[in-house]
């Protein structure tokens, strides 16, 4: 700087702004490094999975013209001139996959792991219990001690029934001591199973009509006429709903899915799609966005039209249909991931039910309940050192005590579904106790010292005032720990999950093979057609889970945080 | 509370709804406690499960024996001791500068558009499942490390740290940063108004106040790295061996297998002797024990030397 006038106390160095500048720009390459690596190593990955290069230069071409370059003149308009839209058209496009992919999941539950029928009679079951328990509630609200039997023989009566015949000794001893003078002699079976005894069945679709999508359609309906404090919008979801699923009778056959194939569709795809689609058009806020999905399909159509009009042929990928619906094999070509697959859901379902629950009553524990002082307080603050340092615990360690308690003191089928779940549950759950945590303190004081102020329970505000601010943040946080188990594969090998299985689990003590442990067995092979075809296809298969996983959370995240 | 008064009755079932507090609340405690029975649980299980194997082996051979092979019934640490020290310092010398100038820049010089990109792009990172890392090791980073024209063996340290680096990257970056977000602008300010220029604020003002931080994001990493598993199963190698001081070089080249890597190997092995099988605890066990002790240390580095600022 000039210093020409007065005097300069300083030394005479000069003021560079050259070793600033070096050091920005090295830190920003620091900060893209392993952001660059992974990127070009995806794309070496996606190169052996999709093998572009093995297709004709007209397939690229076309399929140029009709998608690539009218998506991407879409996207720099979003970009430059209506940013809403974009928002817009990036969730319009990714709604529809979260909702095939939910809807993938279902159908593998239903024809994997439990008929319909079987569904219908849990469900009825289970809401039979919910209103026995209710009703009792209404009818005798002054019998703490009646309710509490109540809900513990409700769900007994409809949902489990007593245990085999030979150990009614158990009951028949109980009933002695007590002298009630019952006896039992013959195994008495529950609600749930006398219904899949029936000899008449209502058909399929109506039993997912009653028990999947009219629960589903009222939530949908409940959300909206809550939104936008109309019960009459609210009713004309449910209906509509309702509506479209049972044309699935009609359509289902017609479009090669099956009627109970558009019932799922409808539910997890149409409903959401459709109730953001109506809202955005309502709302008149970046209704360009929609162009983008719509582009993309008619795009695909045009495509896929004009390349079998002009004889292209198209990349020979190892990630194709075949691929994701067959099961392992000795011969490259004929692999696939399917059965893994069914494993990892199946291993969600154990880890949502268990982990889930279990992650979020502590978190509300460590929040609501906690005091800070006197010995609970001297325990509660070992319990949360204790869950900072079990986050830190090597997978592989998870894996061990997976190995013993489940397998060898419970004696649970080695490399079954269940031991997986709860070895990579137990795994996830410090992550799932610290983001619900966050989401739950993220709550202003002043909601619950309002509902205090009402004369409500602390639980009661927990329930009513609480859970529902914190629900978006304790959604995410799950989100992406479920992400973190889907991938988590040194636990899976050490409670021995199947290297690879032929035929899907069809129940939870079944032995599975999981997507990366199905990876890593591919990873092992030498051939070529397995290390560069096979392997990559199954890796970009889990990395799209995954990345429509976070892109799921993320977006909560973002809808949330703004209106907060 | 009564409720025979004439008014409207606000509070239904006055004796049941203590009760029902009482359970809501006891059963909450229970899911908390969860989380001790776990740690409980692993201790035991460790514990219980290596006792036969150091009583059978014991501790002095375990801890100096510098062989490790089941077969011939060596159960020397110090050959997998050697290949997650390996592991660990060269995807540290990876990591650890590259997470703290990526934290530097995220802080200190990156606008809120290029911070919007960047961050969540660190995030996915570490999100990527580690079986992939491991492959992008073995199938794409050491035949890329041959063709440059290294004497990588297939099953190698180098493309295996290097991915443990890029790994663990976002962890120490992100640590890093909340640090340095803690840091107080009043302390850059007054390091402007002092004629400094943004770099010198930044490495003579910014970093040392977040040292603590900094620090303690190094060890997390580092205790990520020892216990990371598939990457180096996948890439390291199955064979166990001794540091190589006279041909220092050939410690990258070859492949090593670290603790965690013998552990899924005994694990899966088709007929492996009781007390190989039970080594296997006893090296979970001192992975425990080294990643437990790693991990408080860096909370009490972090707790005790934070700087605390109004």
């Amino acid at each position: 700087m000039a210093t020409e006038q007065g005097n300069w106390y300083g030394d005479d160095s000069k003021v560079e702004n050259l070793r600033g500048r070096a050091f920005e720009a090295t830190c920003l390459a620091a900060t893209a490094f392993g952001l660059v690596s992974v990127l070009i190593l995806l794309l070496y990955v996606a190169r052996d999975a999709f093998r572009p290069f093995s297709a004709d230069v007209g397939w690229h071409v076309t399929y140029a013209v009709t998608l690539l370059v009218p998506l991407a003149a879409l996207v720099v308009y979003y970009y430059r001139s209506d940013e809403p839209a974009g928002e817009v058209a990036y969730v319009t496009s990714g709604l529809p996959i979260v909702g095939l992919l939910l809807t993938g999941g279902f159908v593998v539950v239903f024809t994997e792991l439990l008929t319909v029928l079987e569904w219908f009679a849990l469900v009825v079951s289970a809401a039979v219990a919910l209103g026995l328990i209710v009703a009792h509630g209404r009818l005798r609200p002054k019998a703490p001690l009646e309710r509490l039997l109540v809900a513990l023989a409700a769900p007994v009566v409809t949902l489990l029934g007593t245990p085999p015949a030979q150990f009614n000794w158990l009951f028949n001893d109980l009933t002695g001591v007590l002298g009630l003078g019952v006896e039992l002699n013959h195994q008495v079976i529950s609600l749930r199973q006398a219904i899949t005894m029936l000899p008449f069945a209502p058909t399929d679709w109506v039993m997912l009509l009653l028990t999947l999508v009219l629960p589903l359609a009222a939530a949908g309906g409940w959300f909206v006429g809550k939104r936008r404090e109309s019960r009459r919008d609210g009713i004309a979801v449910v209906a509509l709903t309702t509506v479209v699923a049972a044309f699935g009778l009609v359509a289902g056959p017609l479009l090669g899915v099956g009627v109970e194939g558009w019932v799922l569709l409808a539910t997890f795809t149409g409903l959401p799609v459709g109730i953001y689609v109506e809202g955005v058009v309502r709302r008149d806020e970046g209704r360009a966005g929609l162009a983008f999905p719509a582009v993309a399909v008619l795009g695909v159509l045009a495509g896929s039209v004009a390349v079998d009009a002009l004889g292209f042929s198209g990349p020979d990928a190892w990630l194709d249909w075949g691929f994701l619906v067959s099961a392992a094999s000795r011969t490259p070509a004929d692999a696939g991931i399917y059965p893994a697959m069914v494993g990892s859901v199946m291993m969600i379902i154990v880890i949502v039910l268990t982990t889930f629950p279990a992650g979020v009553g502590a978190a509300i524990y460590l929040e609501e309940y906690a005091p800070s002082k006197g010995p609970m307080g001297k325990l509660v603050t070992l319990i949360e050192i204790n869950i900072g340092n079990l986050a830190g615990v090597p997978s592989v360690v998870y894996g061990l005590l997976g190995l013993g308690l489940f397998i060898r003191i419970m004696a649970w089928p080695q490399g079954s579904v269940i031991v997986a779940g709860l070895a990579v549950g137990l795994l996830i759950l410090p992550i799932v106790i610290i983001s619900a945590q966050e989401a739950i303190r993220s709550v202003p004081d002043s909601f619950r010292q309002a509902s205090y102020g009402m004369g409500a329970t602390r639980w009661q505000t927990i329930r009513q005032v609480v859970l529902p601010e914190a629900l978006p943040g304790i959604l995410t946080g799950t989100i992406l720990a479920l992400g973190r188990a889907i991938g988590e594969t040194a636990p899976l090998l050490m409670i021995g999950a199947a290297a690879s299985v032929r035929l899907a689990p069809n129940s939870f003590f079944d032995v599975a093979s999981m997507m990366p442990r199905q990876i890593f067995t591919w990873s092992s092979e030498l051939e070529p057609a397995f290390r560069h075809g096979v392997l990559a296809a199954g890796v970009i298969t889990l990395l799209a889970v995954l990345l429509v996983m976070n892109g799921t959370a993320i977006v909560i995240r973002n809808r949330y945080q703004r209106q907060g | 509370m009564s409720t025979e008064t004439s008014g409207p009755e606000i509070t239904s079932r006055p004796s049941g709804r203590a009760a029902r507090e009482r359970m809501y609340r006891y059963i909450l405690l229970l899911c908390a406690a969860l989380s001790i029975l776990v740690t409980v649980s692993i201790v035991v299980l460790l514990v219980w499960n290596s006792i036969s194997f150091f009583t059978s082996v014991g501790l002095v051979d375990y801890l100096f024996n510098p062989e490790f092979l089941i077969s011939r019934g060596e159960f020397g640490l110090l050959p997998l001791l050697s290949g997650t020290l390996i592991i660990t310092v060269v995807s540290a010398v990876i990591a650890l500068p590259t997470g703290v100038a990526a934290a530097i820049y995220l802080s200190e010089y990156a606008s809120e558009r290029m911070r919007s990109i960047l961050k969540p792009g660190l995030e996915i990172l570490a999100g990527i499942p580690t079986v992939v890392y491991g492959i992008f090791a073995l199938v794409y980073v050491t035949p890329l490390l041959q063709a440059v024209g290294l004497p990588v063996n297939t099953f190698n340290t180098l493309s295996a740290s290097i991915m443990v680096g890029i790994m663990i990257i976002p962890m120490v970056s992100s640590l890093s940063e909340d640090a340095m977000s803690a840091v107080p602008d009043s302390l850059r300010q007054a390091g402007y108004g002092m004629g400094a220029t943004k770099f010198e604020v930044t490495t003579g003002v910014v970093v040392p106040a977040a040292a603590s931080g900094i620090f303690s994001s190094f060890i997390l990493a580092l205790s990520r790295a020892i216990g990371e598993t598939m990457i180096v199963v996948i890439a390291a190698g199955s064979r166990a061996r001794l540091l190589n001081f006279a041909e220092p070089l050939q410690n990258f080249w070859q492949g090593y297998q670290p603790m965690t890597a013998a552990m899924v190997q005994i694990n899966g092995a088709e007929s492996v002797s009781q007390i190989g099988f039970s080594s296997m605890y006893a090296i979970g066990l001192t992975l425990f024990v080294v990643t437990f002790l790693l991990n408080l240390a860096s909370n009490r580095i972090a707790a005790r030397y934070r700087e605390e600022y109004e």
